[in-house]
């Protein structure tokens, strides 16, 4: 029970959460399509949510799916006019929506301005009343109530991503997924082969979008206080560290991105002090040293191949050049 | 009063224009975005500013220590950021991300020398004429009168000498360029150097021009250069110079005349309306 204190469950929360941010860009850069605007998704999807189950008194789940459904409406007409351009233009688009949202959600009256919504219902206290209502009390189980609210908290978000993980598992394994991965590698080449380029990339788009809107809400609903500089570009750079540092071929790059980056500062003090600047310096690291990420679709590859070669005991070139 | 308002949009339109032409010069040799431009120049222009501050120097020693930082940096960021990058088999966002990374050092070496206020640039002439209906500050002039100026060199150097030739055809063909004895690696480090150079004499306009300068002004200034550059389309020289002055007039017309706070939505809102009308920018050639 010592190592289930409730500080490192909520470090544990944090991570789970970023794992969810780290996939929801992950799917935008399956399409090669790179959005600096996840922080402002994040926001839209945290404040309508807050607001939904604050001011609208409508659950916590039907909540989230309205707030990140809604994020997706809105990440359409960022997506309309620059997907169907080269991938520079969505970038710097979705860079200027980032600042803007935070501008807005600054001047806004709904959102309290710069000092944001605060007193939120937590996840924890929300499962805790319906375990209340089930006639289980935090001493049956021999916890405190915080623990046991930290945990209901963590357990919900592992739930979370467990769905999303699956989720993305199986759509890359579908045609859609397919469409993806070629229109990454060539997207001259992809359109030859008839797939709608601007419909699949905006699908990738949207979806990354929908999850950030999605982690927003989760994310009122741990910290129970938001504010606009929560979701400023620092944020931008942290979601999109995880995918670049981790690599972003393979579903793990992007997860393994996300636990090293989030529990490096726990574990280092430096770190922690240091995080951006740490954070920028590994992009430029990693970037000019392992441009694909720190594990790609090759590192899997060759330990296949090692497995294989153990009891055949044979070199066979032809495989060993053809990673892909 | 419109002129006024018109007049002063040119103001810091003009230096908007000197900032996109630093990402345009970039784009144009390496066929990348530059993100850390915003956040070197306002590290020099900070850096420039403390040193005319604290020695009692004569603000043009500021713009002098701006753009040799500046550029300093850009060459920096070359070497660490860029070259390595310039190899086969590197997907086509890594040089974007290393650039964002590079952005992101830049901007914690700021805070961390000098913190999160903003710092007051000390003015120069404060004089100031009357002519018709406009009321036209000292400084102002100097802002556009210099921006104006290094425009006109610019343009004079890329178009007629021999190294803005060399510059150009790096620009077209960059192996070609390479093959025809012109040394295409030296092009490039002089290209980031004068992007970034020119970004430090503009940051110095601006802190002239708003009496401050504030630390974080980097991201917003660096996306008020990027929206010129899709404005005028991107890698088109006397776009972003016509697009920066646009840009400038556009968002002093809205504060005039709308909400001061959405100020910085103005040029989001540009981006999107020229992407959905004319994507290829007012000045690009259709693709």
């Amino acid at each position: 029970m010592e190592l289930l204190n409730s500080y490192n469950l909520q470090v544990l929360t944090f991570i789970v959460l970023n794992l969810i941010l780290a996939i929801s860009i992950y799917v935008t850069l399956s399409t090669g399509q790179l959005s600096l605007g996840h922080a402002g998704f994040m926001a839209i999807g945290a404040y309508s949510t807050a607001i939904l189950t604050e001011q609208a008194g409508l659950p916590l789940f039907l909540s989230l799916l309205i707030g990140a459904l809604g994020t997706g409406l809105i990440s359409l007409v960022i997506g309309l006019p620059t997907l169907r351009l080269n991938g520079l233009y969505l970038a710097i688009a979705t860079l200027g929506f980032g600042e803007v949202v935070r501008v807005i959600f600054l001047n806004l009256e709904i959102t309290n301005g710069a000092l944001g919504l605060t007193g939120l219902k937590s996840i924890g206290s929300r499962v805790y009343d319906i375990l209340k209502d089930l006639g289980l009390k935090a001493s049956d189980l021999g916890m405190s109530v915080l623990e046991i609210k930290s945990l209901a908290t963590l357990l919900t978000l592992l739930l979370l991503f467990a769905a999303v993980l699956f989720f993305t598992v199986r759509l890359n394994r579908s045609r859609v997924g397919r469409a993806f991965s070629a229109i990454k590698a060539d997207e001259t080449a992809a359109m030859a082969m008839g797939i709608n380029v601007t419909y699949y990339k905006m699908l990738a788009f949207v979806i990354g979008s929908v999850l950030a809107g999605l982690c927003g809400g989760l994310f009122a609903h741990i910290t129970t206080a938001i504010t606009p500089d929560d979701f400023n570009y620092h944020r931008v750079v942290e979601i999109l560290s995880f995918a670049v540092i981790g690599g972003s071929e393979v579903v793990i790059g992007p997860i393994f991105g996300a636990i090293l980056l989030t529990s490096l500062p726990e574990v280092l003090r430096v770190v922690a002090e240091y995080k951006m600047i740490f954070y920028g310096g590994l992009m430029v690291l990693v970037m000019a040293f392992r441009p694909h990420g720190l594990i790609t679709a090759d590192t899997f590859a060759r330990f296949k191949r090692r497995r294989q070669a153990k009891p055949a005991a044979q070199e066979d070139d032809t495989n060993a050049k053809g990673g892909l | 009063m419109i002129w006024q308002q018109l007049f002063n949009g040119l103001t810091v339109g003009s230096t908007y224009s000197l900032i996109a032409i630093g990402y345009t010069l970039i784009f144009g040799v390496l066929r990348i975005i530059n993100m850390a431009h915003g956040q070197i120049f306002i590290f020099g222009s900070l850096v420039g500013l403390a040193v005319t501050v604290n020695s009692g120097l004569p603000i043009l020693v500021a713009f002098a220590v701006s753009v040799l930082i500046s550029g300093m940096l850009g060459v920096v960021l070359e070497f660490t950021a860029l070259r390595p990058l310039r190899k086969k088999n590197v997907p086509h966002l890594a040089s974007l991300i290393s650039t964002i990374g590079f952005a992101i050092l830049i901007e914690e070496l700021t805070h961390i020398f000098f913190g999160a206020d903003s710092r007051a640039v000390p003015a120069i002439a404060g004089g100031s004429y009357e002519v018709g209906p406009l009321m036209i500050r000292q400084v102002d002039l100097i802002i556009i009168v210099v921006s104006l100026l290094l425009m006109v060199i610019l343009n004079y150097w890329i178009n007629k000498t021999k190294m803005g030739k060399a510059l150009r055809a790096t620009a077209e063909n960059g192996d070609t360029a390479g093959l025809l004895g012109i040394n295409t690696n030296a092009i490039i480090i002089m290209t980031v150097c004068i992007a970034s150079a020119l970004g430090g004499i503009a940051g110095m306009l601006i802190g002239l021009a708003y009496s401050a300068l504030i630390p974080t002004m980097g991201l917003t200034l660096g996306f008020k250069g990027l929206a010129v550059l899709i404005l005028g389309g991107v890698g088109s020289i006397p776009g972003a110079m016509v697009c920066g002055l646009i840009l400038g007039m556009a968002e002093v017309l809205s504060v005039a005349y709308g909400d001061s706070s959405y100020r910085d939505a103005v040029a989001f809102g540009l981006i999107i309306l020229i992407l959905l009308v004319r994507p290829q920018g007012l000045f690009g050639k259709k693709v």
